[in-house]
């Protein structure tokens, strides 16, 4: 069964100029629109062409800037596509920017329960996954307290075990693997292997060539936004590195 | 519309925990806490009796509760408004996570806001049974109507401005600008009456203020306990439904592409 489905997507970002806006240029340009003076265009996306079956594994490379995480994004229903269609059955649970969206002034308990709606959850329904949690983060009496005072490693504990505290069906993953000290690390991977594991389909960004070999069976390959192949894991793996090889030794000579 | 209504409610544990945290965040470190926001329109009211009661010759009794209800929507209006500026901003972190429907960031500050104006009117209602006596029941039941009204008007106004904000971001400023001057363009501190016997010319403002006429649709019943003119209903109820639709229309125009400018 097909679970989403990209069609010719892409996605292009007015970017706003940094700055203030001249009220010469706003008239001038920004009223009549698609001005050069006031924002400009981005193309982080072209000619998407996707699909992701029932227990697929996909992973995501590429180099930085790539359109990897605005690929996940548009996935997850974040942006919409400028172009394209995408269709998407079944519930979407991701992980990015996960450390963000916490409400300082509240304590970790509270930030449990306030994600934990957000993902739709009850308060009858988030009372049994509260404690585990709490367990999985190993916060302890720091849950007590407002997240104001959390260190980055702590806030991303706590976010990590909140988001992978409910069984998704369609996983989307930014590189969160690498949250938390060593310990929480390796507690982490388990807990993504058995993620992973029990969705019915995941898809994944990595520079992690190795774990995504493991991990997935096919691989997408992106570059300037663009698809530059996609297929077996093996193969599209084999040959980004190669070109990213050649790319180095050009540099060296 | 009823499918992005029911997702706003399937939502409810989530926007209402965020205006929890809110009213908490407000009153931080406290002593007095929530006192706070029933001190303030009161001590408002009582300089601006001491003051006004002076120049106008009105008697407090009266013309307390006149102000305090006068304060207390302006405070409701304003709140809405200046906050349903910042309020995608202040959800960015959250719209970037999740895809939610937006409408619920307006609604955070809304009930916020509506949380505050309903302490300040218990204070005007316990002041004009405490003076008058209990009112006339009929008049009184009309206010629940009339606060539907005003959740759905303050709900729009925050969606449409919060919108209008996101897009360009000067609103804010022009918007406060504004709100001053219908600060004074609306009869909250004085009686149309007081106006009128001036400049006759003022009937026109006051006429088709819809801000004036959602305080008669509060004041009458409470403070003269009378049913509030047909006029008033009808001109709110159609301010009422011009910004609902001006908000579904934003809503429907630009809420897929708002994470684009935030």
């Amino acid at each position: 069964m097909t679970l989403i489905k990209l069609d010719d997507v892409g996605l292009k970002f007015q970017v706003r100029r940094a700055g203030r806006i001249s009220f010469k240029d706003y008239l001038l340009h920004g009223l009549f629109r698609r001005s050069k003076k006031t924002s400009f265009e981005v193309q982080a996306l072209e000619n998407i062409n996707l699909t992701v079956e029932e227990s697929d594994r996909l992973g995501i490379i590429g180099p930085n800037g790539a359109g990897k995480s605005t690929l996940l994004k548009l996935l997850a229903g974040i942006y919409p596509p400028t172009s394209g269609r995408r269709k998407v059955v079944g519930r979407i649970s991701s992980l990015f920017d996960i450390a963000l969206g916490f409400e300082t002034d509240a304590n970790g308990w509270e930030n449990i329960m306030y994600r934990g709606y957000l993902q739709g959850e009850t308060p009858r329904s988030i009372r049994e996954k509260i404690q585990p949690i709490a367990e999985f983060s190993e916060l302890g009496d720091f849950l007590n307290m407002p997240v104001r005072y959390y260190s980055s490693g702590m806030k991303v504990r706590l976010a990590f075990s909140i988001a992978t505290a409910i069984a998704p069906e369609i996983l989307i993953v930014d590189e969160v693997l690498s949250a938390g000290d060593m310990a929480f690390q390796t507690k982490a991977r388990e807990r993504m292997k058995s993620l992973m594991s029990s969705a019915r389909a995941v898809i994944v960004v990595s520079h992690d060539m190795k774990s995504l070999e493991l991990m997935c069976d096919r691989v997408l390959w992106l570059d300037h936004g663009k698809m530059q192949s996609i297929g077996p894991a093996k193969e599209v793996i084999k040959a980004y590195t190669q070109q990213i090889n050649q790319e180095e030794k050009r540099q060296a000579a | 519309m009823t499918g992005y209504l029911s997702s706003i409610w399937r939502l409810r544990h989530f926007w209402m925990a965020l205006v929890r945290i809110d009213l908490r965040k407000r009153y931080r470190g406290t002593v007095i806490g929530i006192g706070w926001s029933l001190l303030q329109p009161i001590a408002m009211t009582a300089v601006l009796c001491l003051v006004f009661s002076q120049i106008f010759g009105q008697s407090i009794r009266e013309f307390a509760p006149y102000l305090l209800t006068g304060l207390t929507f302006w405070g409701f209006i304003t709140a809405v408004v200046m906050q349903g500026c910042q309020s995608f901003f202040q959800g960015e972190s959250y719209i970037r996570q999740h895809p939610a429907p937006l409408a619920i960031y307006p609604l955070r500050a809304t009930l916020g806001a509506g949380f505050h104006f309903l302490l300040g009117f218990a204070i005007a209602l316990v002041f004009v049974w405490w003076v008058n006596g209990f009112g006339n029941l009929p008049a009184l039941v009309s206010l629940v109507p009339t606060f539907v009204l005003l959740f759905v008007i303050g709900w729009s106004l925050a969606v449409c401005l919060g919108v209008a904000n996101v897009l360009f971001q000067d609103s804010q400023h022009l918007i406060g600008i504004i709100m001053q001057m219908l600060f004074y363009l609306t009869p909250i501190l004085y009686k149309p009456e007081m106006m009128l016997d001036k400049s006759p010319h003022f009937a026109l403002i006051f006429n088709y203020n819809p801000f004036a006429m959602l305080l008669e649709l509060i004041r009458k019943p409470l403070l003269d306990g009378e049913l509030p003119s047909l006029w008033a209903i009808g001109a709110s109820s159609l301010f009422a439904l011009l910004v609902v639709c001006a908000a579904m229309l934003a809503l429907r125009c630009f809420e897929k592409r708002m994470i684009f400018y935030l």
